[in-house]
Formats: structure tokens, C-alpha cells, sequence
């Protein structure tokens, strides 16, 4: 039988589920896998630290987005602004129920609740404290990653605009730039965290949890 | 079947664990891990055909209905790329049509043929079918591009004169979007691994 820190030792690839075993590693290196060199884990001493900044600013420009003008555009006179509260106005007056509750979940509540919970769950990483409530926010949050998807929101936004674009005089509002910030730091907070090692550093922390 | 093949990942915390029979709970989140994997094939190809089958309408129903002062038309997808390429926005049409006609017939094709080589036990790499697997996963979402499209372009387009709504092809295509990705999330990797093919599990 082996034992859990010897499992502990082993990890499998996302990509092609290829077993390592771990090395430790020098600062600053990264472990790759042998098989289709994807990045298996790194050298991250201060995560927590650097990865709760990024996410402090990626909650002040996410609510930025939500509460501001995204586009504005003008028809002839006739203005029109995009923002998160026009989109469930409309909704709910074209009686688009379907669309309309996964359009608000994928966009409105899904990366608000990835956000908010990688917030409480770095600070109380940080402070040492509420490891049961860390491990369901870390359960949470890998059932929710997938269903986040302002990326694809933004780039449907571009084709909006361009569609648009002959027809009318668009102006980009405050959110549009506060979104482009957001989807930035989501791409260095997807690179710099990892949770494999939040798991990690979950057990050094409040150790192995029995139910 | 090998005895290193049953090392598996689980897909909540990513910790690797040595499954016996008794065991179905990870030893790291306590999230069950070893389902039974009849079940998951099934529930696979249960949302899969539910997904075909919302591909249906979400092709012959309009995606967006305008209405320009009581002319009301309406487009299809593939008749909204075709406009779009006729007034010659060749990247869009072409961003359109990645997103909303291939990605949703590749990602059909695909978790089908790892259906198919899991149960036949077709030989080829084990890696690739999980490389397969992996992209499945990744582009999924990406097809949605098309319906958020349409609800920007409604609430813009949302004067007295002129209006623009989503139409039933939308509700059918998010839907639509919703079942391939909830099957490629039931698809468990590890029927991969208990199918016969070359055997990759080693350490190194």
C-alpha cells in the first residue's frame, strides 16, 4: 500500500495524463512533462502573496466593468449605451428567459463568485484560518472555472463593434478599458496560480483533513 | 490491465490517487472521484445526443429577428455568414463560422470518436486520445461567441424605429452549447486508461 505522502510525491499531467514523479526544483525553474511538455508545476515560493494582489485588482476592474458604460454608440442622434444593467433590462423585457439566465450566469455570476471566493480564499490562506471553508471554496471553484467566460464575451463585444461599425459611431466607456484590464489579469492569475499547489500548500497549512 | 494504470488525477484538486475498488472518494477533497464508468459513458452520450439534437433548430430557427419600421427579417447562422462575407467582413464571417458551425461539429466528432475507441478499444495512443480529450475541453466554450453576439447587438439596437431580438436559434444554440459541455465535463478520463492501446502510464 503506499502512503498519502508518497502520493503526495506523484503528479499526472493535465494534458496527456502522463505519471511523474516530482523533483524539487531551483528558484524561478519550471517542470515540464516529458511526454507533450506542458507546464506541470513551478517554483512559487510567494503565490499567495503575489497572487492575492493580482486578484485584489482584477475585483476593483471587474466591478469597474459591471457598473460603467462598456460601448456607447450613436445612430444618427440616437445614443445607446451597453452596460451590464441595460443587458438584464432587455432581457427580461424581450421575455428571453433561456439565453437570458445563462448569458447572466456565464457573464454577470460566475467570475463574480470566482473572483470573490479567490479573494476570501487567499486571505485566509494568508491568515491561517477557516481551513474547512478554504477547502469547499477550492471545491467550489474548480467546479465553476470552466462556466467563467468574459473572454469570449469580449471578443463577441469586438465583433458587435465591427458588425456595427458602418451603421454607427461607437464610443468605448470606461468599462471596455476596465475589461481588457480584467481579462489580462485573469490570463497572469491563470498563469501564476496553480491548484495543485494550493491543495499543497492547503495540507502544509491546516493539514490532512479526515471526514 | 496494468497495475500503474490505476494511478488517477483527480479533476477537483488535481491530487493523484491510488485507486483500489473501495475507495471513490479522493483522498485530498473528499469529492468522489472513481464513478462508475458505465455511468459516465452513458451520461456522456445521453447529453451528447441531447446536444445533436438542439443543433437541429439552432440551425433551420433564426438566430437574430430584426424588425426596421414593421420589416421584420430574420437570419440564420449560416445565412448571417453568408451576409457577412457578401458585404465582405471576411474576418468576422470567418470568426462566426470557427465558432458557431466547426467547433460545435469538431467537438461532436470528437468526444464520438473517444466513445467509440473507449468501448471498441481502437489502438492508438493512449496520449493522444487524452491530448483529444483535453482540447474537447478547451474549446468548448468558445461557440458561444455567436449568441452573446446577438444579445450586444439587442440591446443596442433597441430604438423605436429599429430593433434587434434573439431569436429561437439562439435559445437552441445555447443550449446546445450548454449539453456539449456538460457531456465533455461527465466523460471520465479514466475510460481512456481502461481501454487497451499502447500503455503510457510509466513514471519518469
Amino acid at each position: 500500500m503506499i502512503t498519502e505522502e508518497e502520493l503526495d510525491e506523484l503528479i499526472i499531467c493535465k494534458k496527456c495524463h502522463t505519471l511523474h514523479k516530482k523533483v524539487p526544483l531551483s528558484k524561478r525553474k519550471k517542470a515540464f512533462c516529458s511526454k507533450c511538455d506542458t507546464l506541470l508545476y513551478q517554483d512559487n515560493s510567494n503565490m499567495i502573496d503575489t497572487t492575492l494582489a493580482l486578484v485584489i485588482a482584477a475585483a476593483i476592474s471587474l466591478f469597474i466593468a459591471f457598473k460603467f458604460t462598456i460601448v456607447t454608440i450613436d445612430i444618427k442622434g440616437l445614443e445607446k449605451s451597453l452596460t451590464i444593467y441595460a443587458l438584464f433590462m432587455v432581457i427580461l423585457e424581450q421575455h428571453q428567459y433561456i439565453v437570458g439566465v445563462m448569458f447572466i450566469f456565464l457573464i454577470f455570476i460566475f467570475p463574480i463568485t470566482i473572483i470573490l471566493s479567490m479573494l476570501i480564499l487567499l486571505i485566509l490562506m494568508k491568515l491561517k484560518k477557516g481551513g474547512y471553508l478554504v477547502q469547499r471554496l477550492l471545491i467550489l471553484l474548480a467546479h465553476i472555472r470552466p462556466w467563467s467566460m468574459v473572454d469570449i464575451f469580449f471578443i463577441s463585444l469586438l465583433v458587435a463593434m465591427v458588425k456595427l461599425f458602418d451603421y454607427a459611431y461607437i464610443e468605448l466607456g470606461v468599462s471596455f478599458i476596465a475589461l481588457i484590464f480584467t481579462l489580462i489579469l485573469d490570463i497572469i492569475i491563470t498563469k501564476n496560480i496553480s491548484f495543485y499547489e494550493l491543495w499543497d500548500l492547503h495540507t502544509k497549512i491546516y493539514g490532512r483533513v479526515d471526514e | 490491465m496494468s497495475k500503474k494504470a490505476e494511478y488517477i488525477r483527480c479533476h477537483i484538486c488535481e491530487a493523484v490517487n491510488y485507486v483500489n475498488e473501495k475507495e471513490i472518494a479522493c483522498r485530498r477533497c473528499h469529492e468522489d472521484i472513481a464513478h462508475d464508468l458505465q455511468l459516465s459513458y452513458h451520461k456522456t452520450l445521453a447529453f451528447l445526443i441531447t446536444a445533436i439534437i438542439f443543433y437541429i433548430p439552432a440551425n433551420i430557427y433564426p438566430i437574430l429577428i430584426s424588425k426596421q419600421f414593421g420589416k421584420t427579417t430574420t437570419n440564420t447562422i449560416m445565412g448571417g455568414i453568408i451576409h457577412l462575407w457578401e458585404a465582405g467582413s471576411y474576418p468576422i464571417a470567418l470568426i462566426i463560422l470557427l465558432a458557431s458551425v466547426f467547433v460545435p461539429l469538431l467537438k461532436f466528432i470528437l468526444i464520438i470518436y473517444l466513445l467509440i475507441s473507449t468501448k471498441y478499444n481502437l489502438s492508438s495512443s493512449k496520449i493522444d486520445k487524452h491530448k483529444l480529450f483535453y482540447i474537447t475541453e478547451v474549446i468548448g466554450p468558445w461557440s458561444m461567441v455567436d449568441v452573446f453576439v446577438v444579445i450586444i447587438l439587442s440591446v443596442l439596437i433597441h430604438f423605436s424605429g429599429i430593433q434587434i431580438y434573439p431569436g429561437e436559434g439562439a435559445t437552441a444554440f445555447g443550449l446546445m452549447v450548454f449539453f456539449t459541455m456538460i457531456s465533455a465535463l461527465s466523460f471520465d478520463p479514466r475510460l481512456i486508461n481502461n481501454s487497451k492501446g499502447n500503455n503510457f502510464n510509466d513514471k519518469s
